[in-house]
């Protein structure tokens, strides 16, 4: 993956369809629900993240 | 033996003016690495204006989120979100234009990047206006005015960035090589970074 405006529009679609899973959870039950789903995609998200820089790394 | 160790020190002094040049990765480009660090320290700056956020929600707990008696236009601001979100794919295409040698595309796609921000700032200041309520109104205000505000400075910057971006297009300017058209790459990038803000801001603020 290179470094590149290509390569952030990328995460705009990614962060755009996680917002879209998140609002329709929180409409779908309670804000909580949906501040928890947030929470897990961001530590998945980490978790991603940091095994892409390790396999850069190696 | 002497004089030819001189020549040699004479040869090394006229080679080697100033500080030795600066590494360049191949990687990645002076102007893009220098953007994607600025973006970095952002990140860090929007993070503290979350903690406060989080820490007035989450750590004052009030009874009800946003307090009574106020309440914030959902609808409204979810019809900007998809104004701005929009201009991400508009300045996608003007890159993917001049990639492929379509100078027109790219205008095209500046222009309209350029007013679908300029639309999501007007619709945004118009909100503050019929709000009811100041940033001196609870802590809630304050640090509601201080998200958003925060990022519309943000969203101002970048619609100056597409101005400067846009004019040069008109003038002709730019390539379809990588290096020939980073005055247009370097703003996209910032340009989706300002996107992507929102749309935490928004989950953030008006959702959750």
């Amino acid at each position: 993956m290179s470094l590149n405006e290509a390569a952030v529009f990328k995460w705009v679609v990614i962060v755009g369809v996680a917002a879209a899973l998140i609002i329709a959870v929180t409409l779908l039950t309670r804000p909580l629900v949906g501040a928890l789903l947030g929470l897990v995609i961001v530590i998945a998200g980490c978790i991603y993240a940091y095994r892409w820089i390790e396999q850069k790394r190696h | 033996m002497e004089s030819a160790t001189v020549s040699v020190g004479h040869d090394h002094a006229d080679h080697h003016h100033g500080p030795p040049e600066a590494n360049q990765s191949s990687r990645i480009d002076r102007q893009t690495l220098g953007i994607l660090l600025f973006i970095v320290s952002e990140v860090m700056l929007f993070g503290a204006f979350f903690a406060s956020y989080f820490f007035l929600r989450v750590v004052v707990n009030p009874a009800t989120w946003p307090p009574e008696p106020y309440e914030l236009p959902v609808a409204v601001a979810g019809m900007n979100t998809a104004i701005l979100v929009s201009s991400s794919f508009t300045i996608h295409y003007a890159l993917e234009s001049i990639r492929r040698g379509n100078r027109a595309g790219l205008k095209l796609g500046l222009v309209a990047t350029w007013l679908l921000g300029a639309t999501f700032l007007f619709i945004q200041i118009n909100e503050y206006v019929h709000l009811g309520f100041s940033a001196r109104d609870l802590s809630f205000g304050s640090i509601f005015y201080s998200l958003t505000g925060l990022h519309g400075a943000h969203v101002f910057v970048g619609l100056m960035l597409l101005t400067f971006a846009t004019i040069r297009a008109f003038r002709g300017h730019f390539g379809p090589k990588a290096e020939d058209h980073l005055g247009v790459e370097v703003p996209g990038i910032y340009w989706h970074f300002v996107d992507i803000m929102w749309i935490i801001v928004y989950v953030t603020v008006y959702i959750l």
